[in-house]
């Protein structure tokens, strides 16, 4: 770990080095040099878009401290005086936070690995037989879904999910799972024409069945989409209010986001409070986002280039 | 990669074990033991003191068991056909909607029933009916009239006015004296709606007959008809607009109304158009703020004076609750007088019985004798669907749009609702 700062430190001199060549001399010391003009107008871009997530993120926090009083008395910037924790107990008692996380939590764990899952499979299966009609049609015809949002099918799908029994957190997992698999297969899909042929067939020619090829060869290989994959599916479960909202029947089943929805209504605002309550809901989020970025980012540019 | 091939086949498992096991155990709760209530209440600020009732009435008893519910979501439920054993929620058009189809049970055979008083159930029967059934019984009122800065008033020797003269002198010698008489929000449409509207409006016109004889013109509401929108409200709407005009703050229109709560609470304004619900707001900034009610007068007779009110809380019971029996029972237990009036005292309500305590908070103090005699209305803004965007065009009204226009969109947006249906 210690030798990565100076090879950072290093590539950053080179840069300078670089640029400085072309437009003016040098400067002996080497910190004048790097703030060259692009530099400077990239950096003051940057910082602008810097200040676009941190202001929010700031007003959040200091918001999820501040005392009722302080909440409305229209200053959302100011730093939170006397320091309260007042709207995390009342967050935390009225959510009943740690059985509604319980619940979000094993809907979006279901909805990532059952999208990662599906999306996989169903994509091998695909690209591999493109050639024929059936998959080449089923390929459409999962993806024409991108084209249905949810509100347009909810009525239906909430007297479908009772008839079934499904209207429970496992009907809003399917259901997460079946909106996220059109996205999902057109990044795979994307992905797995990108894998050469000769690879299957090589691992067929040392005599491993289809199933084999796909979790020993593809499965792997496909990882850094799944990871990408995985994050969408992650978002827009954890982040969904309309369909467990209007699936789940069980009020005790029911997700953090809609149990939040109390805290905010037309004639009052209880701004400690819901942001409080906001920033336990979005750890989780933040967390994994801290942990995934880096494949995040591969994620995207493997799609954006080999797709 | 060195991987076992049953690996991710077994994580696949043992995630769906996961979630069947989840809802297996969901469904076992709802079986055996004692009979479960489902109670819908979504408003936040009484959960609390449900919360404390609902578990002195689980320990009371063991034949049933209620269990509060704050999330759910109406439509969906009574979709599914399990919508909560009873509900116990704000009474307006959307909720009328399940009563008028015939979705809520006939509670006519409760003693409570016999305990409302007959002007406060008229107010549920002014939305719909179903034929036979008292499908609603109210259980809190809320009266609604100008919030006004008792301090100020005193401080400028005024009185609190009683006709539409003595309002304009209050207004003008607040002016005068460098006060804001009126502050406005009207960056939140509903603010323009159930405040400066409703209350112009209510003071001025018979809003249960003007949607009555509304509803049964239907298609022909227009131009060319007795009653509409244009032609009855012409006046009281006017009036509205020269009100903001003269007596607001300047920039109302760019004000919310969480800035009017602060605002009206650091003495910004002498009067504030809003309801009870507003006082908690206030109190959240200046809780020893002095504030009083009175009724917005629209004419020269001070017998006219009226205040609004709506069905704050109101039971029901739905047809197809599994268990009307256990809901029943506890709807009684809801419906103690002390345990109404409790409630009614901390919320800022009216009482809904005859037996009801009267109201002791001087901040709605002002209204009793209205809210005693029946001289009350239901917010005329209130009884327009909400396909219409009534609220949206009252905002353009006041932010200083044409009146006439305004009222003969909704006269047409109005006939064109009752040619849908």
């Amino acid at each position: 770990m210690s030798v990565q700062p100076a090879l950072v430190a290093r590539d950053i001199d080179a840069a300078a080095t670089a640029e400085g060549k072309g437009t003016r001399r040098r400067s002996r010391r080497g910190s004048e040099g790097r703030s060259g003009n692009s530099s400077w107008s990239l950096t003051i871009v940057l910082l602008l878009c810097a200040v676009t997530v941190v202001i929010p993120l700031y007003v959040t926090i200091s918001m999820a401290f501040k005392t009722q009083s302080q909440s409305v008395d229209g200053n959302a910037f100011s730093l939170p005086a006397p320091f309260s924790v007042e709207g995390f107990v009342t967050a935390w008692t009225l959510t009943d936070y740690p059985r509604a996380f319980l619940v979000s939590i094993l809907i979006t764990a279901g909805s990532v690995v059952g999208t990662i899952i599906l999306g996989a499979l169903a994509s091998f299966a695909i690209s591999r037989n493109w050639d024929r009609r059936l998959f080449r049609w089923s390929f459409y015809y999962l993806l024409g879904a991108m084209f249905i949002p949810f509100p347009v099918v909810a009525l239906p799908q909430i007297q479908l999910t009772g008839l079934v029994g499904l209207d429970n957190p496992l009907g809003v997992t399917l259901l997460h799972i079946m909106f996220q698999l059109s996205f999902s297969i057109l990044l795979f899909t994307a992905f797995l024409r990108s894998i050469p042929a000769e690879l299957e067939e090589s691992a067929r020619i040392d005599g491993a069945s289809t199933w084999q090829t796909f979790w020993q060869l593809i499965f792997p290989l496909l990882a850094p989409m799944s990871a990408t994959v995985g994050i969408f599916a992650f978002l827009a479960s954890w982040n969904d209010f309309m369909m467990p909202s209007l699936i789940t029947s069980d009020p005790s089943l029911q997700t953090l986001p809609v149990l939040q929805n109390i805290f905010q209504t037309q004639f009052s605002s209880n701004y400690n409070v819901s942001f409080a309550s906001y920033l336990m809901a979005m750890a989780p989020a933040i967390i994994v986002f801290l942990f995934t970025q880096r494949w995040v980012m591969e994620g995207v540019t493997q799609g954006a280039v080999k797709g | 990669m060195p991987r076992s091939p049953r690996r991710a086949p077994r994580a696949l498992a043992a995630s769906l074990g996961l979630l069947l096991t989840a809802s297996a155990l969901a469904g076992c709760a709802g079986s055996g033991g004692p009979e479960t209530v489902r109670f819908h209440l979504s408003k936040p600020e009484a959960i609390p003191y449900f919360n404390e009732l609902i578990s002195e009435y689980n320990a009371s008893q063991d034949g049933v068991e209620v269990v509060l519910d704050s999330s759910s979501n109406l439509q969906a439920g009574f979709l599914r056909g399990n919508p909560p054993d009873l509900g116990l929620l704000n009474y307006n058009m959307e909720m009328a909607r399940f009563m008028e189809r015939g979705a809520l049970s006939d509670l006519s055979d409760m003693p409570e029933a016999e305990r409302i008083l007959p002007e406060v159930q008229e107010l549920v029967d002014q939305y719909a009916t179903y034929p036979g059934r008292t499908s609603v019984l109210p259980y809190s009122v809320m009266a609604a009239s100008v919030i006004y800065n008792k301090e100020i008033f005193e401080a400028q020797g005024l009185e609190v006015p009683q006709t539409y003269e003595e309002l304009i002198a209050v207004c003008d010698a607040l002016t005068t004296a460098g006060i804001t008489p009126f502050y406005g929000t009207f960056q939140d449409p509903w603010t323009v709606a159930q405040g400066f509207f409703d209350y112009t409006v209510g003071g001025d016109v018979d809003v249960a007959g003007f949607y009555d004889e509304l509803d049964s013109l239907g298609t022909e509401v227009g131009p060319e008809s007795e009653v509409s929108f244009e032609k009855t409200l012409a006046e009281p709407v006017g009036t509205m607009q020269e009100l903001i005009e003269k007596y607001t703050n300047s920039d109302a229109p760019s004000k919310t109304y969480g800035d009017g709560n602060l605002a009206f609470a650091r003495g910004e304004a002498a009067m504030y158009l809003q309801g009870p619900w507003a006082f908690g707001e206030i109190a959240k900034t200046s809780p020893d703020l002095d504030l009083g009610t009175f009724p917005l007068p629209m004419t020269d007779d001070p017998e006219d004076l009226r205040v609004r009110v709506n069905i704050d809380l109101a039971a029901w019971i739905p047809e197809a609750s599994g268990s009307k029996e256990g809901a029943r029972e506890f709807l009684s237990f809801l419906f103690q007088q002390d345990v109404m009036d409790e409630y009614n005292a901390a919320q800022l309500g009216y009482g809904t019985t005859v037996d009801a305590a009267p109201v002791t908070d001087p901040r709605i103090l002002g209204m009793k004798e209205y809210y005693d005699t029946a001289d009350f209305y239901q917010g005329p803004s209130q009884a327009i669907p909400q396909t219409i965007p009534a609220a949206n065009y009252l905002q353009g009204v006041a932010l200083g749009g044409d009146v006439e226009s305004a009222l003969s969109t909704l006269d047409g947006d109005w006939a064109r609702l009752a040619l849908r249906q």
